[in-house]
């Protein structure tokens, strides 16, 4: 077939109506450099490989069973956890009832780190981000009546996964149930760690070597049991665009392949329990064919490996709606914005979903919060009818051109990996961290301009913002009780037994054997989770990244109001001839909340804007952030908080700087801060705080002038 | 508030952070007042000055330098040593803003009380890298590091500068793909005292070891510097700390031999010459550039040689007979 015989008619019409211009000033050129036309026709499918195929069949680009939700609709899978492991108890009984059929356990970042609450680093992390849990006794109260041969239950967790593993087995055990009753998923997925979300512990090579361990010990024995969780959605909210999230996590996925092949198991042993993550943002119908090109791809680049089980070669994917795109300002409307990235999710085939709540960019899911966001997919699968028929987009002109588009664009990226040496390498190189972040940061500058239109951000403001709903606290408190059980539990055990055990997690680290079971008797004896981290952490080193940050991304993409940019440059120019030189800021993230999108974007700009920016290491305490902001001599410090450890963190960071002398180093603060907080940080001498959406400009012009007010004048 | 060049001068020599990090504020500083109270204060200094070992680190973009000060600082001061570090960070970008993000590198050391490290952009300052670091190594002196260490990037200008002040000029290298000695100037070579292979870990021995032996060629075809010192060539890795231990020992081999010798007096004198050539040579520039006559001229002289109007010698002898009515 060539073009519609109407299509000159057509693109005539169009012209006229466009008063002369050329239909081409239509193309619309998406942050993936893709370019998409006003129009799709039949033309534009015609021989793709990856159109017309039938579900449950290669290539499985409709998805990867027969029936899809005509048999059987998505997993609702809300992921969840805060406080103790008492409070998330409560908190997954009651959504249970309430409609949801799979638990996902959200963990705190002291546990991701490998750290007992206990621990000086982790102070202001217990219980904020996700549940504390420090041994399988808090793993017992987290499953308590929730019977763990029925209930699959998915697990965020990457650092420490050997203790949280080994304890999720054991807490079983002492229910009654055997290792091949369990089914689930842990995330498991390492090397997005040292992309994105930094809460990894050990270095790659032993990281790498833990996965292959879990994944013999799981296909000899727990085999319902997904070992790993190959993740792009962190990729997506560090500012992937979706080419680059596809990917980078089937190149990661590929690596995991190598790995498992490596230590000796068959493809068809450990491939069909490897299952996906991807992150689901506000561009609808790119998303929908990321979902669709990412099985296709999955399948050619598996079929390299000769599977003899088709499901070797089978994208499974739970989906996850962008908590990125949710916004402070207006937070209802993140409710219609999740319930459209929902609808990606379905229309792209997804296996599981979880739905945001409207308030994450304001503090924890409240019992509310979580209602309307399970409801959320619960309307969309009960009350919308689009669960009747499979892949209801297959043959759609538009949505199967962007698919074969994708198809093609992170085809190239893979290949561009595969010559690097594979994903491991490449990560060592840095180009995907620097491609993400690059992406980010231009992102952030469309954003900025009002070129990507977010409502509520940068278009129709509301003038007086008010939070008329509860907001969740997770109070200090948490940190105590933690603590005092540890303590209970130190006194209670056989001492002797523990040593021993984490004895033979240090030899099993040295010598080669089998991790995962060398941590199952640790965890009956009751070692603590820090204990078995350290452990191994006493074998394999504690693993220290590099960061790395662009310069040049964000002013290059920032093209439609120069005038801001130009004022804000010509003020630190200003400062410098006033004051001898630039204003010098440092950017800091506390506490083991590893989220660095903010902070290097941050980072990025301010010195694109004339700033001097200093960066500091990751994972910082509040002490060892003053030092470097006294000796460094800065004039600010800016501290990142996403995980609700501003309370203590922030506070302790200017008391801290007083301590040294740096009385006049003024202090303010971004990222995920609820507005009810606000006056307790201003009271504590924060001197601005910048909420989620904050556009750089207006941020940097502040914080100016605040140094503007103290220093110049 | 420190007001007064005394109020710098005993804060420094109480070891005080705040105050040593706010002189190196003054003596980076543009602003003409500020660079006066930093004389006074390096002045008054000066008696306290000079007893540490002052070891120079160069090395091409990613050979590992900030991984190798972090291992190599932290041995030192688990041996007791009192470490500043002076990073000289390139990364400005147009906008004359620069990222700094050595100590992301260091974060053993970064966190280290005995440590001291300054990160501080290479541009938009008058003077250059070498009159700011090179009063900023004297006062750190003066608060008590007895190791001090300037890092830069070997691939500017800014190397040879830090080599005619350290005691010992350590290039750090990788083994790389093909070409060893890409980019890296030959007279950078010249003024090593030691080539460092980095990274000497993993399946990456074999391959430090032959652009060791590629190394130890190149370097016989240099004359050596000295008759007391052939610049030999180690392997480390940072990430394992392995061979750094070795180099501290030849830092110390070195600075032994030179003593003996009577070189490293030498050397630290003909140091000081060259700072005081280079501090005149520097003033007159700034002296002549900021003359007002001179400003008003250079633009006009500027255009007329684009426009061939005026050949470049004829505009020279313009600018220069300028300097002779200034100054007679």
């Amino acid at each position: 077939m060539s073009q519609h015989p109407d299509f000159k008619k057509w693109q005539e019409l169009a012209e006229k109506q466009m008063k002369g211009k050329s239909i081409d000033t239509l193309n619309w050129q998406t942050p993936e450099g893709i370019t998409v036309k006003p129009l799709y026709t039949a033309e534009d499918i015609e021989g793709l490989d990856s159109v017309n195929s039938l579900p449950g069949i290669a290539p499985y680009v409709r998805g990867p069973m027969a029936t899809m939700y005509a048999g059987r609709p998505w997993t609702i899978r809300q992921y969840a956890g805060f406080s103790t492991a008492k409070e998330s108890n409560a908190f997954y009984h009651k959504a249970l009832a309430a409609g949801q059929k799979g638990l996902s356990v959200a963990f705190d970042l002291a546990t991701h780190r490998g750290y007992d609450s206990d621990h000086p680093r982790v102070a202001g992390d217990i219980g904020k981000a996700g549940v504390a849990i420090d041994s399988v006794e808090d793993m017992k109260i987290l499953f308590d009546g929730i019977p763990l041969d029925k209930m699959s239950v998915s697990m965020t967790m990457n650092g420490a996964v050997i203790p949280i593993l080994a304890g999720y087995i054991v807490a079983a055990e002492e229910q009654g149930v055997s290792h091949d009753q369990l089914s689930g998923t842990i995330q498991n997925d390492i090397l997005k760690e040292y992309l994105t979300r930094n809460t990894y512990i050990y270095p790659p090579t032993p990281s790498m070597r833990i996965i292959s361990d879990i994944m013999t010990f799981c296909s000899e024995n727990m085999p319902k049991y997904n070992t790993i969780s190959i993740s792009g959605y962190h990729m997506m909210e560090a500012g992937a665009n979706s080419v680059l999230q596809t990917a980078f996590t089937l190149a990661d996925g590929v690596e995991y392949v190598k790995a498992a092949l490596k230590s000796g198991m068959d493809i068809d042993q450990f491939a069909p329990r490897l299952s996906f993550f991807f992150g689901i943002g506000m561009n609808f119908f790119m998303d929908i064919a990321m979902l669709r090109a990412a099985r296709f791809l999955w399948f050619r680049l598996m079929s390299e490996y000769n599977p003899k089980n088709p499901k070797s070669s089978m994208l499974r994917t739970h989906c996850q709606t962008s908590g990125w795109s949710l916004t402070e300002q207006d937070p209802y409307n993140n409710i219609i914005r999740t319930t459209l990235e929902a609808m990606t999710a379905v229309l792209g085939g997804t296996q599981s979903l979880h739905t945001n709540s409207f308030d994450e960019a304001i503090g924890l899911p409240t019992d509310f919060s979580a209602r309307i966001a399970r409801n959320t997919q619960i309307i969309v699968q009960e009350e919308s009818q689009v669960c009747n028929v499979i892949d209801p987009l297959g043959g759609s002109y538009y949505v199967e051109s962007l698919t074969n588009e994708i198809i093609d664009e992170a085809q190239k990226i893979i290949d561009e990996i595969e010559s690097l040496g594979g994903m491991a390498k490449a990560i060592e190189s840095g180009m995907p961290k620097m491609r993400i972040e690059e992406s980010a940061a231009r992102k952030q500058a469309r954003i900025d301009q009002g070129k990507d239109v977010i409502v509520g951000v940068n278009k129709y403001k509301l003038t007086d913002e008010k939070i008329d709903f509860e907001v969740r606290e997770v109070p200090s408190s948490v940190r105590d009780e933690q603590i005092a059980r540890l303590v209970e539990i130190k006194a209670s055990r056989d001492t002797k037994l523990v040593e021993k055990t984490l004895n033979d997690i240090k030899e099993a680290a040295k010598n080669g054997g089998n991790l995962l079971a060398a941590a199952l008797p640790a965890v009956r004896a009751r070692a603590t989770v820090g204990e078995i981290s350290d452990a191994m952490e006493s074998v394999f080193g504690r693993f220290v990244a590099t960061t790395r940050c662009i310069s040049g991304a964000y002013s290059s993409e920032y093209d439609a109001n120069p005038e801001a940019i130009n004022a804000i440059k010509e003020r630190t120019t200003k400062f410098l001839e006033a004051q001898g030189r630039r204003p010098r800021l440092l950017v800091t993230k506390m506490g083991q909340d590893g989220h660095d999108r903010g902070f290097k974007i941050i980072a990025s700009a301010y010195a694109d804007l004339g700033f001097d920016v200093d960066i500091s290491p990751m994972f910082q305490t509040p002490a060892e952030a003053a030092k470097m902001a006294v000796e460094n001599d800065v004039h600010v410090v800016g501290a990142s908080s996403l995980a609700a450890g501003h309370k203590a963190l922030i506070p302790a960071l200017i008391e801290e700087l007083k301590k040294l002398g740096g009385h006049d180093i003024v202090v303010v603060a971004g990222g995920v801060i609820p507005p009810g907080d606000y006056d307790f940080l201003f009271k504590a001498g924060v001197a601005a705080v910048f909420g989620p959406g904050t556009p750089i400009p207006d941020s940097a012009g502040r914080t100016l002038a605040l140094l503007e007010e103290k220093f110049l004048s | 508030m420190l007001i007064t060049a005394q109020d710098y001068v005993l804060g420094i020599l109480a070891g005080d952070r705040l105050t040593l990090a706010r002189t190196i504020t003054l003596i980076e500083s543009i602003l003409p007042i500020h660079q006066q109270l930093a004389r006074e204060i390096v002045d008054t200094l000066l008696p306290h000055t000079g007893k540490s070992v002052r070891v120079g680190i160069t090395g091409v973009p990613g050979a590992g330098k900030s991984t190798y000060i972090e291992s190599f600082g932290t041995m030192l001061t688990q041996k007791g040593h009192n470490v500043a570090v002076l990073a000289i960070d390139p990364s400005s970008t147009r906008s004359g803003g620069s990222i700094l993000g050595d100590k992301t590198r260091m974060e053993k050391l970064a966190v280290n009380e005995k440590a001291f490290i300054r990160p501080s952009p290479s541009s938009g300052t008058l003077g250059g890298v070498g009159r700011k670091t090179r009063e900023t190594m004297l006062v750190c002196e003066a608060a008590g590091y007895d190791v001090v260490i300037i890092e830069t990037v070997g691939v500017g200008q800014s190397e040879t500068t830090v080599a005619s002040m350290v005691d010992f000029f350590l290039v750090l290298m990788i083994a790389g793909a093909g070409d060893e000695l890409q980019g890296i100037k030959k007279g950078v070579l010249e003024v090593a005292d030691a080539i460092v292979i980095n990274k000497s870990d993993g399946d990456n021995i074999h391959r430090t070891k032959l652009a060791q032996r590629e190394y130890e060629t190149a370097l016989h075809m240099l004359m050596p510097a000295s008759a007391n010192w052939s610049p030999p060539v180690l392997t480390c890795s940072s990430l394992f700390s392995t061979g750094i231990e070795e180099i501290w020992q030849t830092i110390i081999k070195h600075r032994d031999a030179f003593t003996e010798s009577g070189e490293f007096e030498q050397k630290r004198k003909e140091q000081a010459l060259e700072w005081m050539n280079f501090l005149v040579e520097d003033g007159l520039r700034s002296w002549f550039y900021l003359n007002p006559e001179v400003k008003k001229l250079l633009p006009d002289l500027k255009s007329a040689i684009a426009l061939q109007k005026l050949s470049p010698t004829a505009a020279a002898d313009k600018l220069l007979s300028l300097l002779i009515q200034v100054s007679g």
